[in-house]
């Protein structure tokens, strides 16, 4: 019986690991990315020319509030062809224009939707490799949590970054019970975890102090 | 390779995969745990900001420097007795006066000086283990939208090192489990497959979506 619950654990591990590799290496090269690297001040890069549209205002954006009015930017959206996670939407009332970031890993578009003048200006950066890779290890986030998700595959990425966790965690315990079994790693595979948690509590102490 | 060092090689391989896995294995709990808590901001018992706990309190300074914010503001904080990553507003409200912030994990300082009375006041909030979590995993001294932020606190400096070196570690095992499934012949078409899976889906993501 043991010997089944090592095989099927190691397969799984060998597997799982696998499987799950390419998203820890995008988190992991990631890390270096949000870390150390300064993005260019926005004055430094000059802006890409927009392209304008002709867009047939939904009846009522001006008035809705809220889910309401994310769904009626999304069908102005997609009268322009513009796909990718709405960031907010910004109404000016004065200038009856509703301004709206949107993003997908590696394109960054503003869209200025002009009402009164049934008009979308359109202005698209593309962020490249480290962009997007930076991008999707943000990506869903902590902020306007109300109207996350709110792109299709915004809510796929969200369930495969869960899905990251849990099959860490899994490889990390079923790694301990493979350690466990290798009787000959023992005694340094003891002093690293007591060296690793020695590190990470003193470090962690040190910070929030 | 000379045939006699391959299983030396093997052996170190399975040992740094072991090594690294076992000694970075809190750190790695901690960012996985805390990744999947910024993804779900809405999980009610992780709550930490609407259970923040605010103080404010004035108190006199002096010796303040004459010229350089930087230099003024770590004047202050050690008058003060704070220690912490400098945040700095978008713009300073006057020239009579100084604000900025001093942040770790755990609490935030609002410090507002008025240079012409030599008087500091200082909003103080702190935020609880959940919180700490959350600020842990992204405490790095870095903003997205203010290219100019650099660290200033040497324990910011620590921590992003230990970023970085549990990144690294996390490079050489998923290297190391590689050369592991290639030296394994029985299970090298399973495992190909299984990152095969893996390169496709990731890759969707990364390439993919930018053609939509």
């Amino acid at each position: 019986m043991q010997r089944i619950v090592y095989r099927w654990t190691r397969n799984l591990h060998l597997y799982c690991g696998l499987f799950v590799s390419p998203f820890v290496l995008l988190f992991a090269a990631s890390v270096f990315l949000l870390n150390h690297a300064h993005p260019p001040a926005p004055q430094a890069t000059p802006p890409p020319a927009p392209t304008v549209r002709a867009v047939q205002v939904p009846p009522g954006i001006e008035k809705a509030e809220g889910t309401d009015r994310l769904r009626l930017v999304s069908e102005a959206l997609s009268q322009v062809g513009v796909a990718g996670e709405i960031q907010f939407v910004r109404f000016i009332s004065d200038e009856r224009r509703i301004v709206v970031p949107v993003v997908r890993p590696g394109v960054e578009t503003t869209v200025d939707l002009n009402l009164a003048e049934g008009k979308a200006e359109i202005t698209e950066r593309r962020t490249g490799l480290w962009g997007a890779v930076s991008y999707l290890h943000r990506s869903p986030g902590p902020h306007n949590a109300s109207i996350r998700g709110n792109w299709f595959w915004t809510r796929v990425w969200r369930w495969l970054a869960d899905g990251t966790v849990y099959l860490t965690l899994f490889l990390s315990l079923s790694g301990i019970y493979l350690w466990v079994a290798l009787r000959a790693e023992r005694r340094v595979g003891l002093a690293l975890i007591a060296a690793g948690a020695l590190s990470f509590g003193g470090i962690v102490y040190a910070v929030v102090g | 390779m000379p045939s006699s060092a391959k299983p030396s090689l093997e052996a170190w391989n399975k040992k740094l995969h072991i090594y690294l896995g076992l000694y970075f294995l809190f750190f790695l709990w901690l960012f996985v745990f805390t990744g999947l808590l910024l993804n779900h901001p809405l999980w009610r018992f992780a709550e930490f900001w609407p259970q923040r706990i605010e103080t404010s309190y004035e108190r006199s300074i002096d010796r303040i420097p004459a010229e350089g914010d930087l230099e003024r503001a770590q004047s202050v904080m050690q008058q003060l007795g704070l220690a912490g990553e400098i945040d700095w507003p978008p713009k300073q409200p006057g020239a009579d006066r100084l604000e900025f912030s001093v942040n770790r994990p755990g609490n935030m300082n609002r410090v507002s000086v008025d240079l012409a009375a030599n008087r500091a006041s200082v909003q103080h909030i702190e935020i609880n283990a959940w919180g700490v979590m959350h600020v842990l995993h992204t405490f790095s001294g870095t903003r997205a939208n203010n290219p100019e932020a650099r660290r200033d606190w040497s324990l910011t400096t620590l921590w992003v090192l230990a970023m970085d070196a549990l990144a690294a570690g996390l490079i050489l095992m998923v290297l190391s489990s590689y050369y592991m499934c290639w030296r394994l012949h029985p299970k090298r078409r399973a495992g190909s497959i299984s990152l095969a899976a893996g390169v496709v889906v990731c890759g969707f993501f990364v390439f993919g979506l930018s053609w939509l």
